[in-house]
């Protein structure tokens, strides 16, 4: 079939197709749904890190106004967890204890939220304290080795760092930080008998449905879970949070449909954040800088009774030919809300400590860093041996370097100057792991030629409904305003969640695959037709143009795919594909980056400010360079972010977070986002019939440490914790 | 719900009597903080007072100082053309001081006012002896690295917010008051009070007084000035570390010399030491260094906060700099 390789529409700048509803204002987010006879629900949380509910009294709460009821742990009935533990949260409200600060404690619902707020306020909390454990180093605290099992070592390490000629030896940390959304997430719950529909910001409207059938008891099939628009997520709307049960428990309870808002304050306790890290990095090198050997060990903090692993170190073991390897994750229960998933998890934080580390070791032995990495490429994965499926990270070096004007860095620290300011170059290597999970989709051809294509997927801002309707529109040969895509909605075939840049890779194959299958299923119709020109033709006899089927032997031979419908007295026809990570390939899928900024900074002052970054992104092939474009702007901003700017802050002692609003909790402004030059390299991957491999993580990883290096050529001084504030550099 | 009486003033002394009669009443303004505070249950006024519609919008241009209404916007007042001439230092501090969407709503009265960005202020399930006299102050121990070193007590740390409010220290700058027992006149520099034993005291004005403009003496026409403010990110967001700088320097001797500082003290801090240090010396390096030395006299550091002494120091000494390059 030859439709799929023709790809004039792939690759172009397509606007987004759900640009002029958002810019309208006629998207529709979960907090724009307003059921008839909606009842309002406002969280309490605890303001303990630790302890049990003496008492709770909700007396003046229910008696203030407008206030239907108000739930605790002393009127929630049992609820059950979710079928999947890593994206189900332990239920909540089950008993007295209280194991964070910012623990949801009760629901106050109301008939508006104002009333449901003021009440909120009104609920008396008696707690009996026990001593919080906040810190990692507290010698009570459990430690959880290798969670997710993902260590992953060769050789040994610890053998040969003892003999290397050189030895790096850093310990890095990088700051908690909140994935922090515009849209405030948002459940509305609807309940008719067992029956339940729900709009929620969510990245993953099945699992939220299996979630919710779980914690009540009721069949899934009952319950309709929708999020047509989600405005924002960036990782934490993969779990099914416990505020999503509360709605829908609120809305049982008074019988009524229940609205829950979560403040920005609750942003910053509820739906989960980045871990801060602290990284050990070992690295033994030869004079000329071959890598000998690695030790890479991170610490991390976790809930006490609830999970989140991530691939924090596993980059440190495959991104550099190094014949002894070791790198670990160990965390350390503690009273602090469970991290989760935050654009580039894992390799986000980790990456910057192994970049930054590398930077040290090229300065040490007077090597580039960009040779540096050049003189380590590793040809396979060095883990395995295996092959990678596609890798242009050397040509991301190559491209990258070259835009940037890598060359004419001064590499001595502190030797380039701007007016008064110093100048800094810095660079460094990204990885992300490819994800890809199993994905169902269904196409309708409808007999005035147009398609509708659609799967309960989510686009949280990413482009999905844009590059989707772009891969549909290519397998069937229509234009994209011929073709609508749609998501959102757990009554369409079932998607998986929208995370570890694998969405699109998962749902575009089974986009393509079920178009493919429903251009087979037209041709299944004339297949005995004598007198249509495509008698007999199987689908890589031919390909569609503009909704016209053509013979490839003879293009002067097809038909259209509304006569063919017509002929067969069809007003529509419907076809379901799949898709699945393949087991077969030859290699292993990797996703590569380079990335290079350049920063002025302040001799007196300290403050650092980014002129310039040069992205440089193997994502295979591309399906929108307009969207990915801006998934690559999007994630540099978030790694300018995490670099210099953001932090959530906790107070010692109570772990209640210090700073949960945006006028505390910074994130770059435009002011502090120069001009960002991306370029695209590499090729069609095998992983997938669409040839893509991913981007919205590796969009973020490598920024930081490329900023953090040049922080270094400009002062000379190595700043190892994030974010780097000016008073590092005083 | 928490309910309250609004009513719209239109007259100066009826709005003055008004919140005179009421304890629980307040002005109401711009609104920018307040209305913020309203909804986190920090401020709980029974009564506002709109005094929006009143006559104190305006700017009038006398011999040697410029007269602000009360409820000039921060842009219409930046927007001055006297003031871009005569006052760059204040200019340039309203454009530093907020967005241009908060300088159309905000009032310079309100300016003046402005509470602290404290997060132990704005949370109720944290002790403030500003907000609830008595209960001991969270910061202490808590997250304070955007607090203050100077004009500290062991009952509050908290930082004044205001960047205009720290030139006008620095220029001198009086308030008009009117009130239900009359009208009266307030040096800035006397105007708010330290947090020493009653935190939540922040500035003289007695219940109903109300501000209704700023005198603003003009610098010589000789002066050079200016506001630098040092923080995090280049916008949206608060000072670290600010200072509010003018000279007159003749013949490389510094004859006037006015020094503020922002993002370090809890109130709007005039610099009187460092001023001495430069009146009379000859500008350059060494002195400037001086006069930042004396600037930070008595500050008192925290836990996460001691590197704003250095940092204050340094942002003077630029600012100096600044005004002394611009000079020569």
């Amino acid at each position: 079939m030859t439709v799929v390789e023709r790809g004039n529409l792939v690759g172009v700048a397509v606007d987004r197709v759900d640009g002029p509803l958002k810019a309208a204002g006629a998207a529709r987010y979960p907090s724009d749904f307003m059921p008839d006879d909606l009842a309002h629900a406002v969280l309490v949380q605890s303001t303990i890190a630790a302890g049990r509910i003496r008492r709770i009294e909700t007396g003046p709460a229910r008696a203030a106004p407008g206030v239907l009821t108000v739930i605790t742990h002393e009127n929630t009935p049992r609820l059950g967890r979710g079928p999947d533990p890593v994206f189900a949260p332990p239920p909540p409200l089950q008993d007295d204890r209280i194991l964070h600060h910012g623990q949801h404690i009760a629901v106050v619902v109301a008939e508006t939220p104002e009333e449901a707020t003021a009440a909120a306020r009104l609920v008396e909390v008696d707690y009996e304290r026990t001593e919080p454990l906040l810190d990692l180093d507290d010698p009570r605290a459990e430690q959880v080795h290798d969670p997710g099992a993902r260590d992953l070592s060769r050789g040994n390490a610890r053998r040969a760092l003892a003999s290397a000629q050189v030895l790096i030896d850093v310990t890095y940390s990088t700051a908690a930080e909140t994935n922090n959304p515009m849209g405030l997430f948002t459940t509305v719950a609807t309940w008719d008998g067992d029956a339940l529909t729900v709009h929620d910001s969510t990245q993953w409207p099945v699992f939220v449905r299996a979630t919710l059938a779980a914690a009540f008891g009721v069949p899934q099939d009952g319950i309709r879970v929708l999020a047509p628009f989600v405005g924002g997520a960036f990782g934490s709307g993969l779990r099914v949070w416990p505020h999503v049960v509360l709605a829908a428990l609120a809305a049982r309870q008074v019988d009524r449909p229940v609205k829950l808002v979560l403040n920005r304050a609750q942003m910053f306790t509820s739906v989960g954040y980045r871990p801060p890290t602290v990284q050990r990095l070992r690295i033994g090198a030869t004079h000329t800088g071959e890598l000998v050997a690695l030790e890479h060990e991170g610490v991390e903090p976790v809930a006490m009774e609830d999970d989140y692993a991530e691939s924090l170190t596993t980059a440190s073991a495959l991104l550099y030919a190094c014949p002894d390897v070791s790198a670990r994750l160990r965390q350390v229960r503690l009273n602090v809300a469970c991290p989760t998933w935050m654009r580039g998890p894992g390799e986000g934080p980790g990456v910057h400590a192994l970049e930054c580390a590398l930077d040290e070791l090229a300065d040490r032995i007077g090597v580039d860093p960009l040779d540096l990495r050049l003189r380590n490429y590793s040809e396979v994965n060095p883990q395995t041996g295996k092959p990678w499926t596609t890798n242009a990270l050397r040509e991301c070096y190559e491209r990258g370097a070259e835009r940037f004007g890598w060359s004419r860095r001064n590499p001595e620290p502190r030797s380039t100057r701007d007016g008064r300011m110093l100048v800094g170059y810095g660079m460094a290597s990204a990885f992300y792991h490819y994800v890809q999970n199993p994905c169902q989709v269904r196409a309708t051809l409808f007999g005035d030629g147009s398609a509708y294509v659609r799967s309960a997927a989510t686009d949280i801002g990413t482009g999905t409904y844009t590059v989707m309707t772009q891969v549909a529109a290519e397998v069937l040969g229509l234009p994209v305003d011929r073709v609508r895509f749609d998501l959102g909605d757990t009554e369409m075939p079932p998607a998986t969640r929208q995370g570890g840049s694998g969405l699109t890779a998962a749902l575009g194959s089974a986009v393509h695959n079920a178009c493919r299958e429903l251009v087979r299923s037209v041709l299944d119709l004339v297949r005995d037709d004598a007198h249509s020109a495509l008698r007999g033709c199987g689908p890589d006899d031919v390909s569609v143009d503009d909704g016209r089927i053509i013979r490839t032997d003879d293009p002067s031979r097809g038909e259209t795919f509304a006569e063919i419908l017509a002929r067969r007295g069809l007003a529509e026809l419907t076809a379901d594909g799949s898709s699945e990570r393949r087991e077969d390939l030859d290699g292993e899928p990797g996703v590569f980056s380079a990335k290079f900024a350049e920063v002025h900074v302040d001799p007196d002052l300290g403050v650092v400010r980014v002129v310039r970054v040069v992205a440089a992104v193997d994502g295979a092939r591309i399906l929108n360079e307009k969207t990915a474009t801006s998934q690559i702007i999007g994630g540099t901003v978030g790694g300018i972010g995490m670099a210099l700017l953001e932090r959530t802050e906790s107070d010692p002692g109570t772990g209640r977070i210090a700073n949960a609003t945006f006028g505390d909790y910074l994130v770059p402004v435009c002011a502090d986002v120069p001009h960002v030059d991306v370029v695209f390299v590499g090729e069609r991957d095998a992983a997938n019939p669409i040839g893509v491999k991913g981007i919205a993580e590796i969009a973020i990883v490598g920024v930081a440490p490329a900023i953090a290096n040049a922080v270094f050529h400009a002062t000379g001084r190595r700043i190892r914790s994030l974010p780097i504030t000016l008073e590092k550099l005083l | 719900m928490r309910s309250f009486d609004y009513s719209r003033a239109t007259a100066v002394g009826e709005a003055v009597a008004t919140v005179a009669a009421d304890p629980a009443a307040a002005f109401l303004a711009g609104g920018t903080t307040q209305v913020d505070l309203m909804k986190d249950g920090v401020l709980a006024p029974a009564r506002l007072v709109d005094i929006t519609r009143l006559p104190l919008r305006y700017v009038h241009h006398g011999q040697d100082a410029v007269h602000v209404g009360a409820l000039t916007s921060m842009e219409e007042l930046a927007a001055d053309p006297v003031v871009a001439q005569r006052l760059p230092v204040m200019r340039e501090a309203l454009l530093l001081g907020a967005s241009v969407q908060l300088r159309n709503m905000a009032t310079m009265g309100g300016n003046l006012l402005q509470r602290t960005r404290c997060r132990y202020f704005r949370d109720l399930t944290c002790p403030c002896n500003k907000r609830e006299p008595g209960t001991g102050c969270a910061a202490l121990q808590g997250v304070h690295r955007m607090h203050a070193v100077l004009g500290t007590s062991e009952h509050c740390i908290a930082t004044h917010a205001s960047d205009v409010a720290v030139a006008l220290v620095a220029l001198d700058a009086v308030v008009h008051v009117q009130g239900p027992e009359g009208e009266r006149a307030i040096p800035l520099t006397d105007f708010y009070l330290l947090p020493r034993e009653e935190p939540n005291r922040e500035n003289v004005l007695r219940h109903g007084e109300l501000i209704t403009s700023i005198e603003v003496p003009l610098l010589p026409a000789n002066a050079r000035s200016v506001y630098l403010k040092v923080r995090d990110r280049t916008s949206y967001e608060f000072a670290l570390s600010s200072a509010a700088v003018a000279l007159v320097v003749r013949d490389g001797v510094i004859r006037e010399a006015r020094v503020g500082l922002g993002g370090v003290a809890t109130v709007p801090w005039r610099a009187g030491g460092a001023e001495d240090v430069l009146r009379g010396a000859r500008a350059g390096a060494e002195v400037f260094q001086s006069a930042a030395q004396a600037a930070v006299q008595g500050a008192i550091p925290h836990r996460d906060n001691a590197f704003k002494i250095e940092l204050a120091k340094r942002t003077v000494v630029r600012a100096l700099q600044t005004v002394s390059d611009k000079a020569s």
